[in-house]
């Protein structure tokens, strides 16, 4: 039986398939909204989903001198490792598919994969613009993943636990860690949006300077599972952060409510500000985002000592 | 001062190496000789007077290739006055020197020179620049004798001699189809991590040849010729080229067709700085900004094909008039529309002027003082916004701007959001000039008929592009065709203080900075009058500094 | 237009395969730009088409900065002696299926450049074309048309060859 389960859980629900679809979802809501915000009409609802098969069928050019093994294999270890991610949040609200003490830890990791694998993909291309523009993934990486990661420990120290399942849990029964947090929501919601590369935090493929970044040389099928992974990557982050700043998801009503809100404000923060230098963007996070994310488990710690009820 | 008497001060300290000068009304003419040509400029640039605007070089031979001469005529601006010196050299043997070391920014047009009319101009580097590899040898499209036949011809073409990578660094080519760019055109940046060591520019890839063109057409087709060198600023193109073959056949335009003229201009103004405005919000990544320039912009697109019946080549222009007129429901839509782009415009100063993330990508960014704004020639917005004062609609007004003078816009930062400010100040001084315009409308005739055949002469015709001031050189020998039309476009002029503005910048400053001059691929390539394909070969940036040239990098090649 | 991912499949589900390829492929149609001797005025017409008030994105399309992520190659203006090598190389960047819309009178014979000295020719001469947009420039419903057009032919099933052209891609003419 469980055997069953855990296919389920693993290839229709809340992996694999559902996390796709759902992943399409979101950007189709991304796009409309940022569209919207643009006063134009936007895409329609699928999208996403005719961008996806549409490169999935594409012939995929190899260039010459890279590695085959790698260039193949980059997309589909960077989905695999999202993907993975996903079946450790509660997804639609619903308890995580697995989970054991620290998966929080490995959740933040498996995030990060997807920015090691494009930057990977970009040095192995050996085209120019592909190595500046993964040079600058990698630049990123440190600038905002150490804040990300800082700005969800700061709940689950509240929580007093490193398990996913237990600080939405948490997150449920006490008053909005948004309100006892503000700064590590922010520093959590605007770092989710430099790891997917969204504007204004998009430099690493800003289309503008170096045509497009690391995937230059991307065409079919790669190109379809890292535009997939990211996605859901999104997914999985806007769940996490409404699960430990909004008050946890209990059911799959929160879980929507929430998760659209969030993407509401980051496809406003899309619209309205100008793209970032790769310097400012890193500049901004080590002093202000970090800074932040770290004064505020500073002052959790201590109040935990103190032993004050949060 | 006034031009007469500046005048007299250039004849006065160039006589020695003249032999002959004219006046005319705003020009001065010196005749001089390859030998006493470097003297001759010495002198006046120690006068610092005025740029060098352009250099003409014309074929007077007939078909035969050893008679006949080929003269050269340099021509320095300042304001309305202009002063030439004309050299001629025999077609058998054309060679002067080069006055690179004095004015770095004829480089450039030497190198024009050199390539389209075979001139050999002494001391410019070897390698060819403008032409493509395998052009055939002395063949020189701009000559009189020049035929298709033997342009088909190729030469051997050696192996590419690209950019040698210099240890450590790492070049970035940009263009000719990169996103920053929405023509062609092609850059290549050495950079040192993220910093830009050494830029070199490459033009040519949309260079048609239609100088050599409108020696083929008649005049009257010309002007369809001449409207299509730059889709963006097509009317002006057209204007400048129907002012001079009006002054040139003594026709007189009535003053409602000269207004009716005036206004198309003052809109195109409108629409490209606008169009200026997205495309460089594109380039900071501000994408929303973007799409609400263009929003609006086709509110001026609107009223343009209202007015004339198209969106971007409007097609106004004849010899000795207009096509079409501005009657008061046309005014009045006008009015609106303008109403309507004031409101925007005030918003968009307040956004440029007031948001944080985008002064971030501006402010300090990119600046070109005001010494070396006036001494590379820099002309147009880009030079206002260091603070030069060049504006041809005020310095020599033309048509209806004798009647509706233009304040001037100006400021003195130098930076790139100097330039973002001054193009959208000059937007509002564009709605106050077209509504006044508007009201006190000359009555009156759109066209007077011009003759079919131009008599024998010569003209320059500058007027103020939305870029910059735009050069026309025409010259005719009293056929239904022009013997040489010389264009000289706003952009060419503004890419000297890109290139020396880029070093040590962050590669990703580069497009916004690139973008920062409104630049025109079409309009240079035209005027670069140079093909070259395919394999690499450019002047780089130290090839230049050697020649003690450091900005003009490349000089479109 | 064979798909290598299709290979051993059974027939009928092939067919459907080829459906659901084809519905993709028309409602995601990408855009690279090139413009290899244009006066702009095309080009300005084609990003007026993305703005606001045509708004491309509606009907799936992007514009992008790779060809390699492109499915539709969108060109203005004649074809210089220089721009020709680097329409070819952009071209064959591209992977398959791929399309080509030329725009503007003079991609289409010149227009008015013609017979001008470093023109070698129209698009045409140097790759396959789709579809024509005329008009100088055309307007941006024309270009929306050209696009669409484009479309229509799809789903009426392959795109037309022209096999002279592809002969003369090979021999460089
Ligand atoms: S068709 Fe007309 S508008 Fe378009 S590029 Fe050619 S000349 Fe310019």
């Amino acid at each position: 039986m469980s055997v069953v389960l855990a296919l389920v859980a693993l290839v229709l629900f809340p992996g694999g398939l559902f996390v796709i679809f759902g992943s399409l979802a979101f950007e189709y809501a991304d796009r409309k909204l940022v569209a919207r915000f643009q006063n134009r009409v936007g895409p329609r609802w699928f999208q996403p989903l005719a961008d996806l098969v549409k490169l999935l069928v594409k012939e995929e050019i190899v260039p010459v001198g890279v590695n085959r093994g790698l260039f193949n294999g980059l997309p589909l270890a960077a989905l695999a490792a999202s993907l993975t991610a996903a079946l450790y949040v509660p997804m639609a609200g619903i308890a995580p598919a697995w989970g054991f003490r620290g998966d929080l830890v490995v959740t933040v990791y498996l995030l990060m994969m997807m920015t090691l694998c494009i930057g990977l993909a970009g040095a192995n291309t050996q085209d120019r613009f592909s190595l500046i523009g993964s040079t600058r993934a990698l630049t990123q990486l440190f600038s905002y993943e150490a804040p990300f990661l800082l700005a969800l420990l700061g709940p689950s120290i509240a929580a007093g636990t490193w398990r996913i399942s237990e600080v939405n849990g948490y997150a449920r029964e006490h008053i909005w860690m948004i309100v006892t947090q503000p700064l590590g929501f922010l520093v959590a919601l605007i770092g989710l949006m430099g790891k997917l590369e969204l504007p204004p935090f998009d430099a690493p493929e800003a289309e503008t300077e170096i045509v497009s970044g690391a995937l230059t040389e991307y065409s079919g099928r790669g190109l379809a599972f890292f535009h997939l992974g990211r996605d859901v990557e999104l997914l999985v982050g806007l769940t996490l952060i409404s699960a430990f700043y909004l008050g946890g998801l209990g059911n799959p009503l929160h879980f929507i409510l929430k998760t659209l809100v969030l993407l509401f404000v980051t496809a406003g923060l899309q619209s309205l500000f100008a793209r970032l230098r790769i310097d400012q963007t890193v500049g901004l996070w080590w002093r202000a985002g970090a800074v932040l994310a770290l004064v505020q488990l500073l002052l959790l710690i201590v109040l935990k000592i103190l032993g004050v009820r949060l | 001062m006034s031009v007469e008497t500046d005048f007299l001060r250039i004849q006065g300290s160039v006589a020695p190496w003249v032999s002959g000068s004219r006046t005319a009304e705003n020009r001065l003419d010196m005749d001089t000789s390859a030998e006493r040509l470097v003297p001759a400029v010495t002198a006046l640039r120690s006068l610092s007077w005025g740029y060098l605007s352009a250099i003409t070089g014309f074929d007077s031979g007939t078909a035969a290739p050893s008679d006949g001469h080929i003269e050269l005529l340099y021509h320095f601006c300042n304001g309305p006055a202009v002063a030439t010196f004309r050299v001629k050299v025999p077609r058998e043997d054309p060679s002067v020197p080069s006055i690179g070391p004095l004015v770095p920014s004829a480089v450039m047009y030497e190198r024009e020179l050199a390539e389209t009319m075979g001139v050999k101009v002494a001391g410019l580097p070897k390698k060819r620049q403008f032409l493509s590899d395998d052009w055939p040898e002395n063949v020189y499209p701009l000559r009189k004798d020049f035929t298709m036949e033997s342009a088909a011809a190729t030469r051997e073409v050696g192996p590419a001699v690209g950019s040698e990578e210099a240890p450590g660094t790492f070049i970035i080519p940009i263009g000719p189809q990169h996103p920053a760019l929405k023509e062609p055109g092609h850059f290549e940046l050495a950079v040192d991590g993220e910093i830009v060591t050494h830029a070199d520019i490459r033009l040519g890839y949309v260079h048609r040849g239609i100088e050599k063109g409108a020696e083929d057409r008649s005049w009257v087709h010309n002007i369809y010729l001449m409207e299509r060198i730059c889709g963006i600023c097509s009317h002006i193109h057209a204007t400048a080229y129907v002012l001079g073959v009006e002054s040139l056949s003594g026709v007189a335009v009535p003053p409602r067709a000269q207004t009716v003229r005036t206004i198309f201009c003052e809109m195109e103004r409108i629409h490209s700085h606008l169009l200026w405005l997205g495309v460089a919000a594109h380039q900071a990544g501000f994408d929303t900004l973007f799409m609400y320039s263009w929003r609006d912009r086709e509110t001026i697109m609107d009223l343009l094909e209202e007015l004339s019946g198209n969106r971007v080549n409007y097609s106004v222009n004849l010899l000795g008039g207009v096509k079409y007129d501005i009657d008061g429901k046309a005014a009045d839509s006008v009015r609106r529309g303008l109403d309507f782009l004031e409101r925007r415009t005030t918003h968009y100063l307040k956004i440029v002027t007031t948001d944080e993330s985008f002064l971030r990508r501006t402010r300090g960014v990119g600046a070109i003082t005001f010494d070396q704004a006036n001494l590379l020639g820099t002309i147009g917005p880009t030079a206002r916004a260091s603070g030069v004062s060049r504006d041809l609609r005020v310095e020599a007004p033309y048509m209806a701007y004798r009647d509706f003078p233009v304040r001037p816009v100006l400021d003195s930062r130098c930076d790139l959001e100097a330039r973002f400010v001054v193009r959208i100040n000059e937007l509002f001084e564009s709605y106050r000039l077209i509504r006044e315009m508007l009201d006190h409308m000359p009555a009156g005739e759109l066209a007077v008929p011009a003759p079919r055949k131009v008599p024998e002469g010569e003209v320059i015709s500058r007027v103020e592009a939305p870029r910059g001031e735009l050069f026309y050189y025409i010259r005719s020998t009293g056929g239904v065709k022009p013997d040489r039309v010389k264009v000289r476009t706003p952009s060419l002029c503004n890419w000297a203080a890109v290139l020396s503005v880029a070093v040590g910048h962050k590669l990703a400053d580069i497009p916004m900075i690139m973008v920062g001059i409104d630049p025109c691929f079409s309009c240079n390539d035209r005027s670069i009058t140079l093909r070259r394909r395919g394999s690499a070969e450019s002047w780089s940036w130290e090839d230049l500094r050697a020649y003690g040239i450091s900005y003009y990098a490349g000089g479109g090649a | 237009m064979a798909q290598s991912t299709l290979k051993g499949i059974p027939r009928a589900l092939r067919g459907a395969l080829d459906k659901v390829a084809l519905w993709s492929r028309i409602n995601s149609p990408w855009l690279v730009h090139f413009n290899s001797g244009s006066c702009n005025g095309c080009d300005i017409e084609i990003l007026a088409t993305l703005a606001p008030r045509y708004d491309l994105e509606r009907f799936g399309v992007k514009l992008q900065g790779s060809p390699r992520h492109a499915d539709v190659l969108i060109c203005t203006g004649p074809v210089t002696r220089l721009a020709r090598e680097r329409l070819l190389r952009t071209y064959e960047q591209m992977p398959v299926p791929k399309f080509v819309v030329a725009v503007g009178s003079c991609s289409i014979t010149g227009g008015a450049f013609h017979g001008c000295y470093n023109i070698v020719g129209d698009i045409g001469d140097v790759i396959p074309v789709d579809v024509y947009v005329p008009g100088c420039p055309p307007r941006p419903e024309a270009i929306i048309d050209g696009v669409v057009q484009l479309l229509t032919k799809l789903k009426g099933g392959a795109p037309a060859k022209a096999p002279e052209a592809d002969a003369r891609l090979g021999g460089g003419s």
